[in-house]
């Protein structure tokens, strides 16, 4: 008898912690700070941009986005720990860039200064030429680098960014010597490769799908094939391990407690499980990526090692 | 971009006006060097060949108006007339403004710049009517943009 | 092209949201602080639930007020309300500190009607070809584009030519403070966090002209402007006729805007800077460009409203935004799932592109009446409002405005800052628009070089990369152009007398 006392008396307990913890829990209330630290247009943007109406209908609140644009996004990183960690500001991240730039030298951050609670796509790297250009295959492309060392120039969005990595990865890999002509954002790069001011590109999936028929992807970066581009092979169907590119998620402030991040980490989740939304990142050339607050910590080492190593070896970090 | 010529011409602006552009001149050499100066910190050699090349762009055409100042002095130039407290009264209040912001909050410290502003700019009598119209449209003007910009822009005033 | 497309811009919704745009535009493009960029940006989530026509309408609308708002801000308290206005301060205050504030304001309505109008006609009819002729300019050209446009900061300078070149100079190096982007480098931060983010454009246009402006107010007790005793609306007939007599400015400067427009990265400032430049360059000798000229309004008001329509054809055609709100407006169409390209401009009935067009050939139509209206009531109100009610108002426009831009405070210490330095300065010759304008000019000049150069050291042709190609050249002759005319008409006129 007293057993089953205890037995009630001790899950009425539990209820109740349960219950306390649960209106202890983080809520979103009113429209919510999306700062993206780049520019109006780019990936960043609109990823952020197909994300809110979806939030709205699932979670009845406004996503407002913002830009803070500056030193290729470092200057929204080294602010966003002087906003208030309460859920209603969330910033926008991008891999490479937050663990390159504070390798390379003091920009206001550190990656763990950032409390990145969820990776939701990537944008595989591709190889893009103009579509009346004479490389027609990535064959064509390693012969004319080869037979002119240096020579092909190659645009690109940003130093040390992910464009410029996939250049030194892939030259290494290929045993060619490309240049890479560094631009300010992938408009400008692929302005440069569709006027011919540039041989060749060195962007995203994206890119094939906003500029369509204009141009030939070489090869993406990706496990398999892209279902937007049936007919574009990946670097590893044709021999070369390179799979990736430049992954995005979102942080909170470091002062964000851990149900907040809980909180978002699960509502990002959502929104990146309902087919609509994937169908909508697909159709825009994005692939889809889910590594939430709990798996970040692995997730950020395993690329910060690869990173790292890249970077060092190409001389972009000591 | 002409200078507004309706400054006195007395010997004495002449000899200030002439100090006073040496002194801004001079800022613009050193600025130039300062900039020189930093660029040997960078470890990229593409960021500095622009820097360089303003920099010296600067030093020199600042150094060549000195010289032009030295010569011919402009009579138009100088400080002018003008009253010293209000100018100061309308920029410590504006930056007054600025500090106390996170800590009072963005209406009461824009208020601040607001009354400052007004009593700077007011040259005129006081009457207790112009007084109360003047304060009251303040706030009004306030109070309606705060709320424009808090809630319809979302702009997160503090 | 055809009929319908036209018909379906004219549903009253469509209509409805054009006029609501042009009149929001134009206001928040009057308020120095208030970019057109932040204006197309708040609302874009709004155009989520709208048909993507419909969207792009407003959107466009907006954008065109803006730029046309900007304008009586430039005219009538000395400080661009966008940077696309800096441009119209030259001749625009001058004009407002005689008394002629609303013949200027009246003809900025004018100029801005019909620059807009030849933007949008390039849009309609010229869409492709002109895609062309912007992806030809690679980074040699647009680096030749920022020195001619230094150069005629020089050339503009009236006089004050070396103390013009150095402010140019000095705001080419505020330009590179924080983070680069080209390389990886900060540069001339001095450790400093609030510097990290440089100096962005609108706080320092606000700073530099708008605050010297306000510390001279409150120190002399005369009016700000001069009343005429009755505020006439016979100016409008006035300003129609002075710009049915600048036929060839009006044209020529809509022109240079609409090209400007299409380069992406230039810009309305760019576009009113060289098409002032021009008009002042082929002025008659009794008009005084720089002292309150109508001609020097026109033509920095057509130029950068034609900016508009030509901004779109890069975005539209090539998926490259041509401004700043054009990137913006770009996001807001992909997320609506439309496809930029080519494609985009074939004809069919459903055509978005067509339906939009002729939705801002309607909206910028629209902005003549709504832009006198709204100009006159500014106008009178500037006019007639105490300097103790005007000069707090506008003081704490522009605070809450550089806070608006990032959300932060240091902005607006930035920005005061910078006020007070562009005072000091100004006071002995360093005035403020060649600082700015370096500042403007400074990344594009820089990125243009750095990649030219790594182009050019790549394939062996450094000299054919900055001087081999045929725009390129076509640049330096304008900018030689530029610089030595005025000095050989100067000379042929005093060898006349």
């Amino acid at each position: 008898m007293i057993r089953r006392t205890t037995i009630k008396t001790f899950s009425a307990a539990a209820i109740l912690t349960m219950a306390g913890a649960f209106s202890a829990q983080a809520a979103v209330n009113g429209p919510v700070n999306y700062i993206i630290p780049f520019g109006p247009g780019g990936e960043s943007d609109i990823s952020a941009r197909f994300q809110q109406p979806f939030f709205k209908s699932m979670f009845g609140q406004d996503l407002v986005v913002s830009y803070q644009p500056g030193g290729g996004g470092a200057v929204g990183w080294a602010s966003l720990n002087g906003k208030k960690g309460d859920g209603q500001t969330i910033m926008g991240v991008n891999l490479p860039h937050i663990i390159i730039k504070p390798a390379q030298k003091n920009v206001g951050f550190k990656t763990d200064d950032l409390n990145t609670f969820y990776m939701f796509h990537f944008t595989p790297d591709a190889l893009v030429v103009k579509a009346d250009s004479p490389y027609k295959s990535l064959q064509d492309f390693i012969d004319a680098a080869k037979a002119k060392p240096g020579q092909m120039t190659l645009s690109g969005s940003g130093k040390a960014s992910a464009n410029h990595l996939a250049q030194i990865k892939f030259d290494k890999m290929a045993s060619i010597k490309t240049t890479y002509v560094p631009f300010k954002g992938t408009g400008a790069a692929v302005a440069a490769m569709l006027g011919s001011q540039v041989k060749a590109e060195w962007g995203y999936s994206t890119v094939g799908a906003k500029q369509g028929a204009a141009v030939r992807m070489l090869a993406v970066a990706m496990e398999e094939r892209h279902p937007l581009f049936p007919n574009v092979p990946t670097f590893k169907e044709l021999g070369y391990d390179m799979v990736g590119g430049a992954y995005r998620g979102i942080a909170l402030p470091k002062s964000a407690s851990a149900a907040t991040t809980k909180m978002w980490s699960e509502m990002i989740g959502e929104i990146n499980r309902d087919p609509a939304f994937v169908k909508k990142m697909l159709g825009g050339g994005f692939a889809m990526l889910d590594v939430d607050a709990a798996g970040m910590a692995s997730f950020m080492k395993a690329r910060s090692v690869e990173y790292l190593k890249d970077a060092r070896e190409a001389g972009l970090i000591k | 971009m002409n200078q507004d010529s309706s400054y006195n011409n007395h010997k004495k602006s002449i000899e200030g006006s002439n100090f006073g552009s040496l002194i801004v001149s001079i800022f613009f050499i050193l600025a130039g060097f300062l900039t020189l100066y930093d660029t040997q910190s960078y470890t990229d050699a593409d960021s500095s060949v622009f820097p360089q090349a303003a920099a010296i762009l600067l030093i020199l055409c600042a150094s060549v108006s000195t010289i032009q100042n030295l010569i011919r002095p402009m009579a138009d130039e100088g400080f002018g007339r003008g009253s010293w407290w209000r100018r100061l009264l309308l920029v410590t209040t504006m930056l007054l403004t600025c500090f106390a912001m996170p800590y009072i909050g963005f209406l009461l410290a824009a208020a601040i710049s607001f009354v400052g502003g007004m009593i700077a700019a007011m040259h005129d009598r006081w009457s207790l009517k112009s007084l109360i119209v003047y304060l009251g449209s303040g706030a009004l003007i306030m109070v309606v943009f705060y709320i424009l910009f808090r809630y319809v822009l979302y702009v997160p005033l503090p | 092209m055809d009929i319908n497309n036209f018909l379906a811009a004219l549903t009253l919704t469509n209509i409805a949201l054009a006029l609501f745009g042009v009149v929001a535009g134009t206001i928040i493009g009057s308020i120095p602080g208030l970019t057109a960029t932040m204006a197309v940006a708040v609302l874009v989530p709004i155009t989520f639930s709208m048909e993507p026509a419909s969207a792009l309408i407003l959107l466009g609308a907006i954008y065109t007020g803006a730029i046309y708002g900007g304008a009586y801000a430039a005219i009538l308290l000395n400080t661009p309300g966008t940077p696309s206005a800096i441009a119209t301060t030259f001749d625009g205050y001058p004009m407002a500190k005689r008394g002629d504030g609303d013949l200027a304001v009246a003809l900025a309505c004018f100029a801005s009607v019909f620059g807009g109008l030849v933007g949008a006609m390039a849009l309609l009819f010229l869409a492709p070809p002109l895609s062309e002729v912007a992806l030809a300019f690679g980074p040699g050209e647009y680096f030749w584009l920022s020195i001619f446009g230094l150069s005629l900061i020089a050339a503009l300078s009236n006089g004050n030519l070396m103390k013009g070149l150095a402010g140019g100079a000095f705001g080419l190096i505020l330009s590179t403070v924080g983070v680069a982007e080209i390389s990886a480098d900060i540069r001339l931060t001095f450790g400093s966090q609030t510097l990290i983010s440089g100096f962005g454009v609108v706080g320092a246009l606000i700073g530099l002209y708008c605050i010297p402006v306000l510390i001279d107010l409150v120190a002399v007790p005369d009016r700000h402007l001069k009343i005429e005793d009755d505020v006439k609306s016979v100016r409008i007939g006035e300003a129609a006729s002075i710009a049915m007599k600048s036929k060839v400015n009006l044209i020529r400067s809509s022109i240079i805007g609409t090209l400007v427009g299409i380069l992406p990265g230039a810009g309305g400032s760019v576009a009113g800077l060289v098409a002032y430049s021009e008009a002042k360059r082929n002025a008659s000798p009794d008009q005084k460009f720089g002292e309150g000229e109508p001609d020097g309004i026109i033509a920095t008001e057509s130029a950068n409203n034609a900016t508009v329509g030509g901004g779109f054809i890069p975005t539209l055609v090539l998926g490259i935004p041509g401004t700043p709100p054009d990137a913006v407006i770009l996001g807001a169409l992909l997320v609506q799932g439309v496809r930029t390209g080519p494609t985009l401009f074939q004809s069919g009935s459903d055509s978005i592109a067509y339906t939009f067009i002729y939705g801002l050939l309607i909206a910028t139509i629209l902005m003549l009446p709504v832009g006198l209206l709204i100009g006159r009531y500014a106008y009178k109100s500037i006019v007639t409002i105490p300097k103790a009610v005007l000069v707090p108002t506008v003081g704490f426009m522009t605070i809450i405005g550089t806070f608006a831009i990032h959300n932060s405070i240091s902005d607006v210490g930035i920005m005061i800052g910078l006020g007070i330095f562009g005072w000091i300065v100004g006071r002995f010759g360093f005035s403020a628009s060649p600082i700015v304008l370096g500042l403007i000019l400074g990344p594009i000049a820089e990125q243009g070089f750095v990649q030219s150069w790594i182009i050019g050291s790549a394939t062996n042709d450094l000299i054919g990369m900055f001087f081999g190609r045929p725009i390129s050249q076509a640049i330096v002759a304008f900018t030689l152009l530029s610089l030595f005319y005025p000095l050989w008409v100067g000379r042929r006129q005093r060898a006349m007398k």
